[in-house]
This record gives C-alpha cells, sequence and structure tokens, in this order.
C-alpha cells in the first residue's frame, strides 16, 4: 500500500468506500464577526457556496477579506452567528457532527505555531494520539505522512522541528495534518515564503491528494497556483462573496477578479493573447505544450 | 473576548491629557497608601477615588473587566487562602478548614484591596500611551543615573514589555487554534492534564518570542539604536498647572483614605 493510500485510507478504512474519500461541504449563509472593544468587526456576511466531495477550490480575495476566518469556521474553530457549515450534508445539531469536524484538516498559515513537539515524529503524531488511534496505525500513519510530505522518516522523524528550513517546516505541519487522515483538507496561504523548489514539491503533494480523491480547498493569492489546482473559484470582498463557481474569464468575470485585486493566469493570458478561448486555456506548463506543439 | 492587561484606550480624556509622570506618581501613591492603609473606611475612600478617576477617562466598564478576568484567580486565592487560614474564633470547622467571621473580614478586605489596586492600575494603563509612560518613568528614574542605574535603557525595556503583551496574547490563541484543530482540548481533564496540554502551547511561544527579540534588537540597531547614548524626545514632556491639581487632588485623597 502506498503512504497516500494510507492517508487516503481508501483501502484500509472499511467504512469509507474507495474512490469516496472526499467530504462533501455546504456553506450556507455564514456570518461571522470579531468581537473588538468598541464594536464588533463583520469578518464574513452571509457567505453561501458548496463543494463537492473530491472537488478542488480556490479561496481568494484582497488581505482581510475574510479568508481565513472562512477556513476557521469550517474547521469549526468559530462558531458562526448565523448560517451553518454542513459536513457530509450534516449540520451541527446532527449525531456524529463532530466526528465529521475532526475529518476536516487545517493547515494554519505560519508553520511555527503548530509545531510544538521535540521531534518531528512526535508533532506529526500529536493529531493521531487525539483521536486514540492504537499505536501502531499511529506510527503507520505518522510514516506516511512524513513520506508523502517529501520528509522520508528515516532522515526526518528524530529532528527536532524547529531545526528544520522554512519550507521543511512548512512540509511537517502539512504532514501533522494529513496524518489525521482528513477528508476535507483546509490550507491557509501554503505557497507563502516558498522557494521555487518547495513550491513545486508542495503542488505536486496536493496534486497527488486532490487525485486521491480528497476535498481540497485552498487561500491563496496565487492565481497561477490556484488555476493549476483548482476547478472552481470562490472570491470574498469584505466578507461577501464576489464569486463562486467555476472560473469565467469573459469581460465581466475578468472585470471582478481586477475588482478584488486579482488577475488572470497566466496561461489563461497567454491563451487570451494567441486568439483562443480563455475558458479552455491549459492548467499546466506540460498541457500548453502539447496543446501548441 | 480578548484580555487587555497593559493596553491602552486612544481617547482625548481629561485624564488621557495629563502628564505621564504626574499620573505615575499620582497612582504609585495611591498604590502605596492602598497597602498600608488597612481599614475598609480607607479602602471604600481610595475605592471611590479609583471609581471616580475611571469615569472620568471615559473608558467604557468591558475594558476594565477585561483587564481583571484573568486576575479573577488571584482574587479568588487570596480570598481562599485569608478565608481559611486567618487567625481567629472559627464558627466552621472541617479538616484544615477553619472559618472564622475575622477571617472572612480579612478576606474580603485584602481581595477588595487587589479589585481596587488593579483599578488603579488600570486607569493608568489605558489612559497612557506606552511611549509616553516610559518617557516619564526615564524622567522619574533621573536621579538614579548617578548611581549608574541604565533608566532609559530600564524604561525601553518596560515600554517593549508592554507593546508585546497584544501581539503574544494573538499568538497564544493562533498557536491554541492549531492545537485544537489537530484534536487538542484545552478545557477537557482536571488541573494536572490542564497544565500538561498548556506545554506545548508555551514551547512555540516562548520560542517565536526569543526569534522575534532577536529580530526586534537588530531592527533597532539597523535603525541606529545605540545603548547608553543620550536621546533626544520627539515630544518633550511638559507639566502644566493641570497635572499639579492632579497630584494635589491625588494627595488630598490619601491623606483622607489616611485620616478617616
Amino acid at each position: 500500500m502506498s503512504s497516500l493510500e494510507v492517508l487516503a485510507g481508501a483501502a484500509s478504512d472499511k467504512s469509507r468506500a474507495p474512490g469516496s474519500a472526499g467530504m462533501r461541504l455546504v456553506c450556507g449563509g455564514a456570518s461571522f464577526s470579531y468581537e473588538e472593544a468598541r464594536a464588533p468587526i463583520p469578518a464574513l456576511c452571509d457567505v453561501t457556496f458548496e463543494l463537492r466531495p473530491g472537488g478542488s477550490l480556490a479561496l481568494m480575495g484582497a488581505s482581510g477579506s475574510g479568508k481565513s476566518t472562512l477556513l476557521q469556521v469550517i474547521r469549526g474553530l468559530d462558531a458562526p452567528e448565523s448560517g451553518a457549515v454542513l459536513l457530509d450534508g450534516a449540520g451541527p445539531a446532527d449525531v456524529g457532527y463532530a466526528d465529521l469536524q475532526r475529518e476536516v484538516g487545517l493547515v494554519f498559515q505560519a508553520p511555527e505555531l503548530q509545531l510544538f513537539a521535540s521531534t518531528a515524529r512526535d508533532d506529526v503524531a500529536f493529531g493521531p494520539r487525539r483521536l486514540g488511534w492504537p499505536e501502531a496505525q499511529v506510527t503507520s500513519v505518522v510514516d506516511a505522512a512524513l513520506d508523502v510530505v517529501g520528509l522520508p522518516s528515516a532522515r526526518f522523524a528524530e529532528r527536532h522541528p524547529y531545526a528544520l528550513s522554512g519550507g521543511e517546516q512548512r512540509r511537517l505541519a502539512l504532514a501533522g495534518v494529513l496524518a489525521m487522515r482528513p477528508r476535507l483538507l483546509l490550507l491557509d496561504e501554503p505557497f507563502v515564503s516558498l522557494d521555487p523548489g518547495t513550491r513545486r514539491q508542495l503542488v505536486g503533494i496536493l496534486e497527488r491528494l486532490k487525485a486521491a480523491g480528497v476535498t481540497l480547498l485552498l487561500a491563496t493569492h496565487d492565481v497561477d497556483l490556484a488555476w493549476a489546482l483548482c476547478d472552481e473559484l470562490l472570491v470574498l470582498g469584505e466578507g461577501r462573496v464576489v464569486v463562486a463557481g467555476p472560473w469565467d474569464f469573459s469581460t465581466a468575470g475578468g472585470h471582478l477578479l481586477a475588482a478584488n485585486r486579482l488577475r488572470e493566469p497566466f496561461l489563461v493570458e497567454l491563451w487570451r493573447r494567441l486568439g483562443r478561448d480563455p475558458q479552455r486555456a491549459p492548467r499546466s506548463a506540460a498541457e500548453a505544450a502539447e496543446a501548441l506543439s | 473576548m480578548k484580555a487587555t492587561i497593559a493596553q491602552y484606550y486612544a481617547g482625548d480624556s481629561l485624564l488621557h491629557r495629563r502628564d505621564p509622570r504626574a499620573k505615575f506618581v499620582a497612582v504609585s501613591g495611591l498604590a502605596v497608601a492602598l497597602f498600608v492603609r488597612d481599614s475598609f473606611a480607607g479602602l471604600a475612600v481610595y475605592a471611590a477615588a479609583a471609581t471616580l478617576a475611571y469615569a472620568l477617562s471615559g473608558v467604557p466598564l468591558v475594558w476594565f473587566w477585561r483587564a481583571f478576568r484573568p486576575l479573577l484567580w488571584l482574587v479568588a486565592l487570596t480570598f481562599f487562602a485569608q478565608a481559611v487560614f486567618a487567625p481567629g474564633e472559627p464558627f466552621f470547622s472541617f479538616g484544615f478548614v477553619h472559618l472564622s467571621w475575622r477571617g472572612l473580614e480579612l478576606a474580603a478586605f485584602l481581595s477588595l484591596r487587589l479589585v481596587v489596586l488593579v483599578l488603579v492600575g488600570s486607569v493608568l494603563t489605558l489612559t497612557t500611551p506606552s511611549i509616553a509612560l516610559t518617557d516619564g518613568l526615564a524622567w522619574l528614574g533621573r536621579p538614579l543615573r548617578r548611581l549608574r542605574v541604565p533608566t532609559d535603557e530600564l524604561a525601553l525595556m518596560v515600554t517593549i514589555a508592554l507593546r508585546f503583551i497584544p501581539t503574544l496574547l494573538v499568538e497564544l490563541d493562533t498557536i491554541m487554534r492549531a492545537q485544537r484543530a489537530r484534536g487538542a482540548d484545552f478545557r477537557r481533564g482536571g488541573l494536572r492534564e490542564r497544565t500538561r496540554s498548556l506545554v506545548p502551547v508555551l514551547v512555540p511561544l516562548f520560542v517565536l518570542s526569543f526569534r522575534r527579540a532577536d529580530e526586534l534588537a537588530l531592527a533597532m540597531e539597523a535603525r541606529c539604536y545605540r545603548p547608553g547614548a543620550v536621546r533626544t524626545r520627539l515630544h518633550p514632556l511638559r507639566a502644566r498647572w493641570s497635572d499639579a491639581v492632579l497630584l494635589v487632588a491625588t494627595a488630598a485623597v490619601i491623606a483622607a483614605g489616611l485620616l478617616v
């Protein structure tokens, strides 16, 4: 069994049918505001969207538009003031909702805030142990998670998390979340301050998880990576949904992107300049090369 | 809800406009008087004065509550220790617990004293920006320079410490969230379990603080900060008549509290 199979749980978990690893997410009219001394600051207003199992959604918008807040609300770290987050159709009042919440993995923006154990192995094992899994299973998922993120346990398991480089720390933080075998993976700006090599590695990891059926929700400012990885787009502006659904590169769609401090992905712009249909632009350089040759 | 220990509340009240040195002297005087005076009558005078000062500051009451909430356990502990261990004729005994009216009175007095002390201190920090507070402290510490006490550096250390309290609280919140997202539960279990669950929270917090301290030191040096150098102020402190009025009024309150 490959490391990814161990994590996706397609084969090892009898309760999950193969190919149904991903979770369905429905956000229905979620609102949230931060309590501040003088007046509450609204962060999310009536946010509604849907993400199918195994789907991938890029969450974009200017800084302060509510992306991180939305991820925290979906993970259940903040409760929405109104509206609800449905996981696989279940709401907060349903039995088993807490268990479903545990299957939502959230990788925070700053990896150094998430690492605390004295070895990489213990850090990755933190979540699985909290879930009460038997130690043999913990060991296998920890090894698999470290392997998937490119930090093989033979070399990295006994290293101190703070002795790793920034990129390695980020991947270790991802491993800590993957070890809990999430069916919905939320990533908050995972590509920030990564060198191009590490970034490419991370894209590879996310592509493999996506192929394994894990549902992905990726908050990022990087339109090119969002286009490469995500089938759909959700743009927030001041806490409200501005765009939700498939990528739209019509004139109106382009204006919406620009109005929210975004731009078209490079390959889409290239396709437009070549006089081709931007809606059918390739997702990667390889696809572009194939289409052009 | 966020804690607001040592936070500044921007405003333009009568107290906001006072010289930080006058406020610091007034608050220190009141704090000393609070500890010297040991009667309920005296305490009542100081409590009334502190409440009036808070009202004059124009800061919403909820800010005091936020500053006070983290200290609630300290007040509770003081009350418990005094109520249980203070000498006196017990009217109720169970094991090592002996409750006496004298003990309860003492417990109530000491707890109230702590509350008034926090209120007095809050008025100072809520109405004085940390830079003004440092300038004031440095000025008041000048005589110590003759004894080679680095007063400017000490004042700067205090400012930096105050400045980073809110930042650390935000980081603490993020760290706890990151761990809750991985299954940590800080509200479950007994005292021992809860204390143990705090260790993984403190590790990243300390690591980050040391790293931040390093970066801050470099950033300060890069902007030409030199320890021991004579520094001038962009806004030199200027005492006004109203500051003298504040000091006289405080002296009157202290005297009234000592005499009643």
